[in-house]
């Protein structure tokens, strides 16, 4: 059970509160509500981008990560599909310079070239390391378009493509500032060995004053039902023809959500998994092959990937993986298997659940979905799916023509 | 009273590190349970150590088979079914091939820990190898080090080390497609049967564990037909070092990797510690000189870091990054400044003070967690380091001063006896 209490400013910024004695430490975790998704489809790659600036000083505050670390603190940031998200870990005491921190950089950047120059470089960098000069690295950047047609989960976090990220001025960066990085669109959440009184005094003290901006967020285009098969076939220099298979599901709140990541752990989770035992130790087809959820807030997706064993075809390959999901749909699964992925689920949420940090980003996400409430209540929904919910999920939603599939062949 | 945003709050400084206690158990048949509580949810992890490193195998990839397949069947049951009963429990069997020793490690719930924990044994005991698993787990490995071989930063850190440490040295141990298809099942149940059943270390509790999980423990393993691992005399061959610059050619790359090093100083030696410190301002954190420079003013990378990384019976210090190709010549020029700066020139006191900050720091941060207690607890074990190894922290980086660190660079980052590895485009 994960205690907090929660409150709104005037210039309605919400704050959750969770108290944690056992620990030294204190989490500070600023939400903004922005993420790719947001982004202009000709400035791709933008929000992530962004998130780099944000380490590059502020209004007040030369350099972010030296103050920081003078008090003994930490901090790093992600960016999603969804939201933008910074954090930060200070031995308890020492709170207050994050709060000064995190509050000069909503206040206001300080815009300087010599940043947004650098940072550019590193994007770039940070591109070409994780999905070009990596085997199989663009899956992603080739799978979205094909599975996406309108909505904005399209295109990848990273962005595009480089020249989008080359593109990026300094006036984009003040208009997305001002519009985004906004006290009422963000939630801050502050967890760990810091009193209710003193987070409230703090939190009046440094983030009260930052006035309410007029943030306006453009609503997102619905992705159409998919009514046709997709498949794309692309030749590159890897050693191993890979397949991935894409189907769309409901989004994060959808009551299917729970039934789906379950059905994602009884095909391709751990060592009893099934494709695990029939595709790659039984038939030999496959070397690995996973199945996960992209579980973002919009519908998502519900991913098969796996590398097919040198010299199997994809035709055995992919008709394999679809037997075992007519398997699914025509044979109830058993209670026993159904209580060990929730078993596995439980030990997750446990496990999760013992960092301070962790807790203060599933507090900031659940509260950005709109049901903060979800960060107890989550493994409820996971115990009321029923081996019928399962099925019934298989049968609507693993289907071809709900399906993109990419073929990614090994260039011999 | 208006805020002045231009002034930092106030901070304190960490003036005390605690560790924990843990408390050590003797089962009746010799073996030593380091039992460590902490935290608040319901977890555990148990961890068998086993003198089953890399340094006790005859052949490359026998040690790291013989770990990776003590999940793959029993003298009871098969692989699957063996998966099926740990997962039903929601627990995760690991096990982790070191290049001083194996960790087994089991982590579940506590509450169903006396269900797991007979399973766990089991494998740990009676791993009977079957042939076929063997086949599956090589064919597996041979893809995945075929995609391995693809990657600019894996035939780099090879190369780095066979260069550094000699091809043959047991740190350097990397399996090639001919040593792992030579293995056979037989040469595994010996490793097994030597370091596993022969080679039991110690055992380490952690997590937030009952009482009756701990004495279950105590009672299982005192029935466990292991014995315990001998003090061999160590039979490590120096490290055959082939110094200098050496390139690797992948002209498909648009970036390199890089890692340049040296050998360096045991973990017990007495400047260990300042070392560790002094690596931290050259490349240990996001504040380090080597971070600052060529990420954060330049823009050449995406990462690079320096890393100390201490063996039982040698250390390795090097600078680890991808560089675009392009650029690639301007990032090693300016990886060579930063390390000829450190040792010619004091670092000022503020960049020192920030560095200690964050470090004190982020030794709170490490002490947080049961499992990464029970890590540092691991250590002082291993090196037999006092109860106040980490504690000390505190007073030795607030005694460290500019004059003492320029000279520990001077003896442990000078530029001779490197080894640069470059994989990319000539």
């Amino acid at each position: 059970m994960i205690q907090y209490q929660k409150f709104t400013l005037e210039n309605g910024l919400t704050v959750i509160h969770h108290f944690d004695d056992a620990t030294q430490i204190c989490a500070l975790n600023l939400l903004y509500r922005v993420g790719s998704r947001n982004e202009d489809p000709n400035k791709t790659g933008f929000a992530h981008l962004f998130e780099h600036l944000m380490f590059g000083g502020s209004k007040h505050v030369k350099e972010f990560d030296t103050e920081l670390q003078d008090a003994g603190g930490e901090s790093n940031a992600f960016t999603s599909n969804d939201i933008t998200n910074y954090y930060v870990t200070l031995p308890a005491n020492n709170i207050e310079t994050g709060f000064w921190l995190d509050s000069d950089r909503m206040l206001s950047l300080d815009f300087n070239q010599k940043s947004l120059d650098v940072q550019k470089n590193v994007v770039i960098e940070e591109f070409k390391e994780r999905y070009l000069n990596q085997p199989y690295g663009d899956i992603w950047l080739k799978i979205l378009p094909l599975a996406y047609q309108k909505h904005p989960y399209t295109w990848a976090t990273i962005g595009k493509e480089i020249g989008h990220i080359e593109a990026a001025n300094l006036e984009q960066v003040k208009e997305f500032f001002f519009n985004f990085y906004a006290p009422n669109n963000a939630i801050l959440v502050v967890a760990g060995n810091v009193s209710f009184e003193e987070t409230k005094r703090l939190v009046n003290k440094w983030f009260a004053p930052i006035e309410k901006r007029n943030t306006i967020i453009a609503p997102l285009e619905k992705e159409p039902k998919q009514t046709d098969p997709r498949k794309e076939h692309i030749y590159n220099d890897v050693p191993l023809d890979l397949i991935v298979k894409a189907y769309h599901m409901g989004g994060r709140l959808d009551p299917d959500y729970y039934a789906c990541d379950l059905l994602s752990d009884i095909l391709g989770s751990g060592k009893s998994a099934r494709f695990f035992n029939r595709l790659v130790k039984e038939k030999r087809l496959f070397s690995e092959l996973d199945t996960y959820i992209s579980g973002d807030a919009d519908p998502g997706l519900f991913l098969i990937e796996g590398k097919l064993m040198k010299g199997v075809d994809f035709e055995t390959a992919e008709a394999a993986i679809l037997e075992e999901i007519e398997f699914l749909k025509n044979n109830l699964i058993s209670e026993n298997e159904l209580t060990k992925v929730i078993n596995k689920t439980e030990t997750n949420v446990c496990f999760g659940d013992m960092n301070v940090l962790n807790r203060a980003m599933k507090l900031a996400f659940a509260e950005f979905l709109g049901d903060i409430e979800l960060v107890n209540t989550e493994i409820g929904h996971y115990l009321n799916v029923t081996p019928e919910m399962l099925q019934e999920v298989a049968k609507n939603m693993l289907i071809e023509n709900n399906c993109s599939t990419l073929y990614y062949h090994a260039k011999s | 009273m208006s805020l002045n945003r231009n002034v930092a709050p106030e901070f304190h400084l960490v003036d005390k590190l605690y560790f924990p206690a843990f408390e050590t158990r003797e089962t009746s048949n010799g073996f030593n349970i380091y039992a460590l509580k902490a935290g608040v949810q319901p977890v555990l992890r148990l961890d068998f150590i086993f003198d089953a490193g890399l340094v006790r195998q005859l052949r490359n990839a026998e040690a790291a088979f013989t770990a990776s397949m003590l999940s793959e069947g029993t003298s009871k049951r098969n692989a699957l079914s063996l998966a099926e009963s740990l997962d039903f429990y929601g627990s995760y069997f690991q096990t982790r091939c070191n290049a001083d020793d194996a960790v087994a490690s089991l982590y579940c719930l506590d509450k169903h820990f006396e269900n797991c924990l007979p399973l766990f044994l089991e494998a740990l005991i009676a791993s009977i190898f079957p042939a076929k698993e063997l086949d599956i787990q090589k064919k597996n490995s041979l893809q995945k080090l075929s995609v391995n071989e693809k990657k600019n930063s894996y035939l780099c850190r090879k190369n780095f080390y066979q260069n550094l440490l000699g091809e043959s040295h047991p740190y350097a141990a990397f399996s090639s497609k001919e040593n792992i298809n030579a293995l056979d099942r037989n040469s595994l149940e010996v490793f097994h049967k030597t370091q596993y059943l022969g080679g039991l270390k110690y055992l380490m509790l952690s997590g937030c564990f009952s009482d009756q999980t701990y004495n279950a423990l105590t009672d299982a393993v005192a029935d466990l037909p292991f014995t315990k691992a001998q003090n061999t005399s160590e039979i490590i061959s120096s490290p055959i070092s082939n110094f200098g610059k050496h390139f690797l050619e992948k002209n498909d790359s648009v970036q390199s990797a890089i890692r340049i090093g040296k050998i360096s100083i045991l973990r017990t030696h007495e400047d260990f510690r300042k070392l560790q410190f002094l690596n931290l301002i050259f490349g240990g954190y996001f504040g380090s000189r080597l971070m600052k420079n060529i990420r954060e003013d330049k823009g050449l990378t995406y990462g690079i870091y320096s890393v100390l990384e201490p063996f039982k019976e040698t250390s390795v210090w090097y600078i680890d990054s991808d560089i675009n190709s392009k650029n690639r010549e301007s990032g090693i020029n300016e990886i060579y400044k930063e390390l000829h700066r450190i040792c010619s020139e004091p670092i000022p006191k503020e960049e020192i003070e920030t560095a200690r900050n964050y470090y004190l720091g982020s030794f709170l941060r490490s002490l947080d967690g049961p499992f990464s207690l029970a890590d540092r607890l691991k250590i002082m074990i291993d090196y037999e380091l006092p109860a106040s190894y980490y504690p000390d922290f505190v007073k030795i980086l607030n005694s460290v001063g500019a004059e003492e660190l320029q000279a520990l660079a001077q003896k442990y980052f000078a530029e001779e006896n490197i080894v640069e590895m470059i994989v990319g485009k000539k």
